[in-house]
């Protein structure tokens, strides 16, 4: 079940860089780029990787993704599959051409039974769980530091980190 | 045939139960020696295996099975040890290793209430026990004493002595539930095998909400503090000792048992008294296993009880958004529950049900629910924090009534060591599915007090296993109905003793592992007396070096 | 009744009251008492583990060898009921037991000269009347020679020791002279805070610049800023003494967790407070080695979560981050940063991590802290039983250059060292090879004295 929100306002609110735009302008158009905020950590050194960085941050929807992580969870999809940087350069064209709103992405693709259908699944379970392939081939690169993690660390840590001292759990959570 | 090896009491099984059973035999000066068909563990490297696991959400992901000692696996698919015959799976999950499967349990340690134990006389279902609730109430006792249970006295079992420590400190989240509902519904603290305090030279508990899989530093007791206790009282633990047989001589008199080390080499050891501790599927498998031309139906089975009535908690559940957040995960697994819908006139037409109130993190959950919704970009995380912080799971812990036809055999499918697989036969009655659906107007209304959205019921028809595997080694004083007696000695067999879940014959609403803890203290007593007042040693352990 | 037999029964009753008087100290004395005993902390050695409260029998391995705690009860048959009031002083202030003989300064009676005649006249009234009498004797001491011959500490005492109780200093404030009394009499710091020269005597121009504790080692906690506490505030230092740890700072561990749990966190706020700012003003003692506060060292890491592959083996080629991630990381979290609340404490920023000194960030792995007086218990747990010397080796050295001081290292043969109770003590050699070396040249003499004497006498025929 969906709880419909509403967009919420996008980065470009925030100060863009101009050598991490040049970088990408060639990778999307004015509407992926309302998609994205703009505080990518550092300027990814390849195209692949950039589309990679840039699809990452629109499905997400983080303000910022760590440079070293992001190194890491493409390396580990590359790994699984090989055809993993066409896909996700055929996926974010698709986005750029067709204007697809990422609440309304899975729908889309596969009300219209598309190839890259599972793509927005296996990069999410990558950044947000930590995880990449499935089955026995699957294989965990993040547990602290997956997004699902940071998203709550305010109020919680991960399961087997202490929360604190006895008894720090009975109040109220700030 | 290799070295013989030989003591007075021969356990097999260094789970919870096997173990404590040998620390009191030992204590009382007997040697004791324990096979476990499993290897010896590390905490650390468990806590590292779940983290490297890609399905946090298998509690099994850090004890994979060893090729000798194969347990059921069913995450990322069903390894086939466990065969299921149906009609209805019985997806048990344990380990096989020193410790057993208390290393992931969430240390539930309850007591029954008098009447579980007297269902047939009271209600007209299911069986009487051959003891009564007065007559283990001290063993009980002795059994939180050593384990180091945590609770407060209104959760409706009597007792005479209180609680070795005070009850858990109450996560906000329990709280608010137990704030909101009373008045309709009394939410009570678990009794836990949890400390509120250092206690025996173990730490309070700091909230990690791993107690499944495993609690990191040992603040709830697992199976190997006691492995470690009974081996401070001079028992010993041979390790990767797969038992395959057991000996018995011309009398009817067990007189060793035979086990395989991983190499597949054959060992013989000869004892005075025998325990079997491995499980309430692994021990019937071991005693049909031992069939012969004098016991044809199985060791211990002229009943042909052995491997009958399995029995175990099924649940179902309401998952739904409070309408205030609380935030699931902060604190221990398992912190309250309601209590009073155990037992009443309509155990004769239904069964009865506890109410487990979860505090496992929902950020999982949701996590997973999210990516499968296709719920991308900026709504992701505003979606992740207000679903983990109100998402509530209550479920229920239904009773199973013994029935002969459920039951635990040897499949005709072999493992790696050649011994056959355990297979399960079971299915879920009416009277356990009445149980389930009365329990849908208290999950409705739970919901309500809480003003809970997003209703989502377990799907209908389905029940989750609890892993509390009880029935196949019933007790009872008819040894043409029962396997043991009420202090767990075979019927058939003079020397034989059996410990564990496996004993109870009903299996009540409470979490079991206290109840087989407080039998299996009682038969020790009953082998060997001791000759002044043996209490839960914690003095002795920790001069012995275990604090 | 008639007049005369009133007035006797009055005065009986009088009596009767004032004999009773004389038999039960007040209140007050006795709580003054408790309180100068807790101060003292003299439970936690004269009490064997597990054994019953100041019954002695607690074995302490010094330099010159084990010497076993008394029974300090008011038994007459085993312990010190039998004491005269100015007998206890003796033993309390001088070191000298009823019967004559000579303490060791194992009994820090070098600091509790400092009490005055009204703190021992309450110290005897607690312990004859609230202490509960315990009629076993513990085991009797026995050193080797010459370290058995008692009588050698009067030469010692007449060396070392300043018998003299507690003058304050006109020109400081009631707080630091409460705090100075505190500091060098009944808490003793010194005794363990304080170098010791070979002769085992504390180096008073060195007060409190660190000394040796068994396996452990007491730090500086002058008021130096870098070696020392002298960035720490009043509060914090409170805090320490009070809690056993300070945000920031570094917590108590080993025989200082053993202190405050047993003795400083029973004292008044204001007590703590005066310690603190008694020791604010102790004279600075900077090591060379320290570059940087100890307490300033580290981050939270910035590394990603330790490279998720399976545990190698053979435990004792896990690496650091290996071990860090399965054994410690649980409390202090995966970048070091500690709980929410702090109770489990960040190791960057943390004295554990930050002196180049390392014998103690190797014992509190090894025994974990453990508090015995309060509900608590264990605070951390001890690693001995999990982890390898090399183990440990390889974590220290990752935790050390990861959150605290990247110049300090462990070394496995230290490690194996620490966990097998410390390095010899050179003390009982030294001295039986100066005995041999007297000997042999007592010896030498005589030979060449007799040898003298048969050629003088040969001579003389």
């Amino acid at each position: 079940m969906a709880i419909q929100e509403a967009r919420t306002e996008t980065a470009l609110d925030d100060p863009a860089d101009p050598s991490r735009r040049r970088l990408l302008a060639g990778l999307l158009t004015a509407y992926t780029a309302s998609l994205i905020p703009w505080a990518l950590a550092q300027p990814a050194p390849q195209a692949d990787r950039g589309a990679f960085a840039a699809l990452s941050a629109i499905l997400v929807g983080r303000p910022s993704l760590d440079a070293a992580q992001a190194t890491r969870t493409y390396d580990a999809l590359v790994t699984d599959d090989a055809h993993f940087p066409t896909d996700v350069q055929a996926l974010l064209t698709l986005i750029n051409q067709r204007h697809i709103d990422p609440l309304q992405l899975q729908a889309t693709l596969d009300s219209e039974h598309s190839p890259l259908a599972s793509l927005p699944r296996r990069i999410m379970s990558a950044w947000v769980l930590g995880v990449v392939g499935s089955s026995e081939g699957a294989r965990c690169v993040a547990y602290e530091s997956a997004l699902n993690a940071v998203i709550v660390a305010d109020v919680l840590k991960p399961p087997t980190y202490a929360y604190g001292s006895y008894g720090s759990w009975t109040a109220k959570p700030v | 045939m290799a070295a013989l090896a030989s003591a007075d009491i021969v356990v097999i099984g260094a789970g919870i139960v096997g173990a404590l059973v040998a620390r009191r035999l030992a204590q009382q000066g007997a040697s004791v020696l324990i096979l476990e068909a499993g290897p010896r563990l590390d905490r650390g490297r468990i806590v590292a295996a779940f983290r490297h696991s890609p399905f946090k959400g298998n509690w099994m992901a850090p004890y994979p099975p060893s090729p000798w000692a194969p347990h059921p696996i069913y995450v990322p698919r069903d390894n086939g040890y466990l065969k299921q015959a149906g009609p209805y799976p019985y997806p048990a999950e344990y380990i096989r290793a020193v410790g057993g499967t208390t290393w992931h349990w969430a240390a539930q340690a309850w007591r029954l209430v008098p009447n579980d134990m007297r269902i047939k006389s009271l209600y007209g279902v299911g069986v009487d026990w051959p003891l009564s609730y007065e007559e283990l109430d001290p063993w009980y006792q002795e059994a939180e004493e050593i384990l180091g249970v945590a609770g407060a006295d209104n959760t409706g079992s009597p007792r005479q002595k209180p609680f070795p420590m005070k009850p858990v400190a109450e996560p906000w989240a329990m709280h608010r539930v137990r704030e909101r509902l009373a008045g309709v519904y009394p939410v009570v603290a678990n009794t836990v095998a949890r400390n509120s305090r250092g206690y025996d030279g173990r730490p309070a508990c700091v909230g990690n909400n791993s107690c499944q899989p495993i609690c990191p530093i040992n603040a709830q007791y697992l199976g190997i503090n006691a492995v470690e206790a009974a081996e401070a009282a001079g028992a010993k633990v041979i390790p990767n000792a797969v038992v395959y047989r057991i000996e018995h001589d011309v009398q009817g008199r067990i007189a060793a048992v035979h086990y395989y080390a991983p190499d597949k080499s054959e060992h013989r050891v000869t004892g005075k008294t025998f325990i079997l501790a491995a499980n309430g599927i692994e021990s019937p498998k071991l005693l049909l296993l031992s069939a012969s031309s004098k016991y044809p139906n199985g060791l211990a089975n002229r009943s042909g009880a052995v491997g009958r009535h399995l029995m175990d908690h099924p649940s179902t559940s309401l998952t739904f958004y409070a309408d205030e957040e609380i935030w699931l995960g902060r604190g221990p697994q398992s912190p309250s529950s309601i209590n009073t819908l155990r037992d009443g006139a309509f155990r004769s037409q239904h069964a009865p049900y506890r109410l487990d109130f979860t505090n496992i993190s929902q950020v999982l959950n949701v996590t997973n629910d999210l990516i499968k919704e296709g719920v991308y970009g900026a709504a992701f995380a505003k979606q992740l924090r207000w679903r983990a912080a109100r998402q509530i799971n209550v479920k229920n812990v239904l009773e199973v009534l013994p029935n002969p036809d459920n039951r635990i055999t040897l499949s005709s499918e072999k493992d790696a060591m050649g011994i056959p697989k355990p297979e399960a036969h079971y299915a879920i009655d009416a009277y356990t599915r009445r149980g389930a659906e009365v329990s849908k107007a208290d999950f409705a209304r739970i919901a309500e007090l809480m003003g809970g959205t997003g209703l989502r019921y377990s799907a209908e028809g389905s029940f989750a296993n609890n892993q509390h595997i009880t029935g196949t080694l019933s007790m009872g004083n008819d040894p043409a109905t029962s396997v043991v007696d009420a202090f767990g000695r075979s019927h058939d067999h003079e020397n034989l003793f059996v410990c564990g879940t496996g004993v109870m014959p009903t299996a009540a609403t409470m979490n079991s592992t206290l109840t087989a803890v407080a039998l299996a203290l009682r038969t020790a007593e009953h082998i060997l007396p001791a000759k002044q007042a043996v209490v839960a040693n914690a003095a002795g352990d920790r001069e012995a070096g275990l604090a | 009744m008639n007049a005369p037999l009133r007035y006797l029964v009055l005065l009986g009753l009088l009596v009767a009251v004032l004999a009773q008087a004389a038999d039960n100290p007040d209140a007050t004395l006795l709580r003054r008492g408790q309180y100068l005993a807790t101060a003292s902390d003299c439970v936690a050695c004269h009490t064997s583990p597990g054994g019953k409260p100041y019954a002695g029998g607690l074995s302490i391995a010094t330099p010159v060898g084990n010497i076993v705690s008394t029974n300090i009860t008011p038994s007459k048959t085993a312990g010190i009921g039998h004491y005269t009031e100015a007998q206890f002083s003796d033993a309390l202030r001088h070191g000298i037991r009823a019967d004559g003989k000579h303490l060791y300064p194992a009994m820090p009676y070098t600091a509790y000269a400092q009490l005055t005649d009204a703190d021992v006249q309450a110290m005897y009234a607690y312990f004859m009347h609230d202490v509960a009498p315990v009629d076993t004797a513990p085991a009797p001491t026995r050193l080797a020679f010459p370290f058995n011959v008692r009588l050698l500490m009067a030469s010692w005492n007449w060396l070392f020791l300043d018998d003299q109780p507690f003058k304050p200093d006109p020109g400081k404030s009631a707080e630091w002279n409460r705090g100075a009394f505190l500091v060098r009499g009944p808490a003793h710091c010194s005794t363990c805070h304080t170098p010791r020269n070979l002769l085992m005597a504390e180096q008073s121009s060195r007060e409190l610049a660190g000394g040796a504790v068994g396996t452990w080692f007491a730090p500086n906690i002058t008021s130096d800023a870098t070696s020392g506490i002298g960035n720490w505030g009043t509060q914090q230092l409170v805090d320490y003494l009070k809690s056993g740890h300070a945000s920031g700072k570094g917590q108590a561990a080993g025989p200082m967790a053993e202190a405050v749990d047993n003795s400083l966190r029973h004292l008044t706020d204001a007590d703590l407070q005066a310690i603190a700012a008694y020791l604010k003003t102790v004279p600075p003692r900077h090591d060379p080695a320290d570059t940087r506060a100890v307490d300033r060292w580290g981050g939270p890491s910035a590394e990603p979560d330790v490279a998720r592959t399976a545990l190698p083996g053979d435990a004792d080629t896990m690496s650091g981050a290996q071990v860090y991630d399965a054994y410690c990381a649980s409390c202090h979290q995966a970048r070091g940063e500690g709980s929410f609340d702090g109770g489990l404490p960040p190791l960057f920023h943390n004295t554990a991590t930050g002196r180049t000194h390392t014998d103690n960030l190797v014992m509190v792995i090894l025994d974990g802290i453990r508090w015995h007086t309060d509900d608590s218990g264990v605070h951390m747990p001890g690693f001995a039983h999990e982890l390898s010397d090399r183990q440990i080796a390889t974590l220290g050295n990752w935790l050390l250059q990861h959150y605290g001081n990247p110049a300090a290292t462990v070394s496995v043969k230290q490690v194996r060292t620490l966990r097998t109770g410390g390095a010899a003590p050179h003390l009982v050699l030294l001295a039986r090879l100066a005995m041999a070396a007297i000997v042999l040249l007592l010896i030498f003499a005589a030979t060449w004295l007799m040898r003298r004497r048969k050629r003088h006498a040969a001579k003389t025929f």
